[in-house]
């Protein structure tokens, strides 16, 4: 009789540790499910920024990236920050021209970058500088000068 | 007011330029009927046309975006016919030069710029339906002509864009920008209404036949 007690005793012992052990052990398997794991690779990614002639930022332009192999359906679509600009990383195994369309409204324009398999192209523009705008505007302002003058000569 | 490329669908930049060759067409007939000479209104259309490719680069800030003159009232008051070949002569330097609008959408901004410009010389031409000769009703009524016609092209323009945002935009968020656009054209609107009016009273005074050959 004592000995069968002192049996039930441990029995209950036991079940007692493992009542207590069983909380402890799910809780660490739900710790186990917290965890995260974190890593990161180099990749080139590409700086867009998106100024008005003003050199103004377009803060909160909307951008559209279409990859070379859809250039109906974009690729990814966001947003330009406070200044101006927007990041993007192209996928590699889809070498070729890629357009990104910056938009704010009405207002925009395209930029093409080259992507081919040993990178991105280096940096682009798509403005002129002031000097070039400034001979530019006075060529035309001459050529429509000059034929005012020609059609207002007097006939000989 | 100017598009780009790319903004657009390619429907709609079509049925721009065929507009366009409507609204080019119906010009040089109204050209042909008006003058006797038609080469002596070119020297007055070509010093405009270099005014209207200029005033573009001429930006006004009004916080949050800056805007430009368009000049639209002032080329169809002075122009009458021939402002819509000048506008769209002016478009296209600007396009090809410094990628202000763009070439597949050359017809719907000769529409957004050029069909207000007609219409500011519609609503100049009551002058002769009045009988206006003194320069304060002159003045007004090229004030008026001038406001429209920007009004009339920011209206039309935004329009526009709010309705052929392409699907993958944000479409909310551009009708924001739009609106905020459109309401920084008042203050344009309102500029080049007395801009136009202060060169009507110049004109008057100094050489009244530049504004008189539209007279038939």
């Amino acid at each position: 009789m004592f000995k069968k007690n002192r049996h039930a005793g441990l029995s209950l012992l036991v079940i007692i540790f493992a009542a207590l052990c069983l909380p402890i052990i799910i809780a660490a398997g739900i710790a186990q499910a917290h965890g995260v794991e974190l890593e990161y690779v180099e990749r080139n990614a590409i700086e867009v920024t998106a100024r008005y002639d003003t050199e103004d930022p377009m803060a909160g332009a909307q951008v559209a990236v279409f990859a070379p192999d859809s250039p109906a359906e974009p690729w990814l679509t966001g947003t330009c920050d406070s200044a101006g600009r927007f990041f993007f990383v192209p996928d590699p195994e889809i070498p070729g021209l890629w357009e990104v369309q910056i938009r704010h409204a009405g207002h925009g324009g395209l930029l093409r970058i080259e992507v081919d398999e040993s990178g991105i192209s280096p940096a682009g523009t798509t403005g002129f500088t002031g000097p070039q705008k400034l001979l530019m505007t006075a060529a035309v302002i001459w050529g429509l000068v000059g034929t005012a003058l020609y059609f207002s000569r007097r006939r000989s | 007011m100017h598009i780009p490329d790319g903004i657009i669908s390619a429907s709609a930049a079509v049925s721009g330029y065929a507009a366009t060759g409507g609204l080019t067409w119906l010009s040089l007939r109204g050209i042909r009927k008006q003058y006797v000479n038609p080469r002596t209104g070119i020297p007055r259309a070509a010093l405009l046309t270099a005014a209207f490719f200029a005033a573009s680069l001429i930006h006004i800030p009004i916080p949050p975006v800056s805007v430009h003159l368009v000049l639209s009232g002032l080329m169809g008051v002075i122009l009458g016919w021939f402002a819509f070949p000048a506008i769209l002569v002016g478009l296209l330097l600007q396009a090809v030069m410094f990628q202000h609008g763009g070439l597949t959408t050359l017809g719907i901004n000769a529409c957004l710029m050029g069909l207000p410009a007609l219409l500011a010389y519609f609503i100049f031409r009551l002058r002769y339906v009045f009988g206006w000769e003194k320069p304060l009703p002159n003045a007004v009524l090229a004030f008026l002509a001038a406001f429209l016609a920007v009004a009339f092209g920011a209206l039309m323009a935004a329009l526009l864009i709010v309705h052929a945002t392409p699907a993958y935009m944000d479409a909310a968020a551009e009708r924001t920008a739009v609106m905020a656009l459109s309401l920084a054209y008042l203050p344009v609107a309102l500029i080049e209404g007395i801009f136009t009016a202060m060169v009507v009273i110049f004109l008057l005074k100094v050489q009244p036949d530049l504004l008189e050959g539209d007279r038939r």
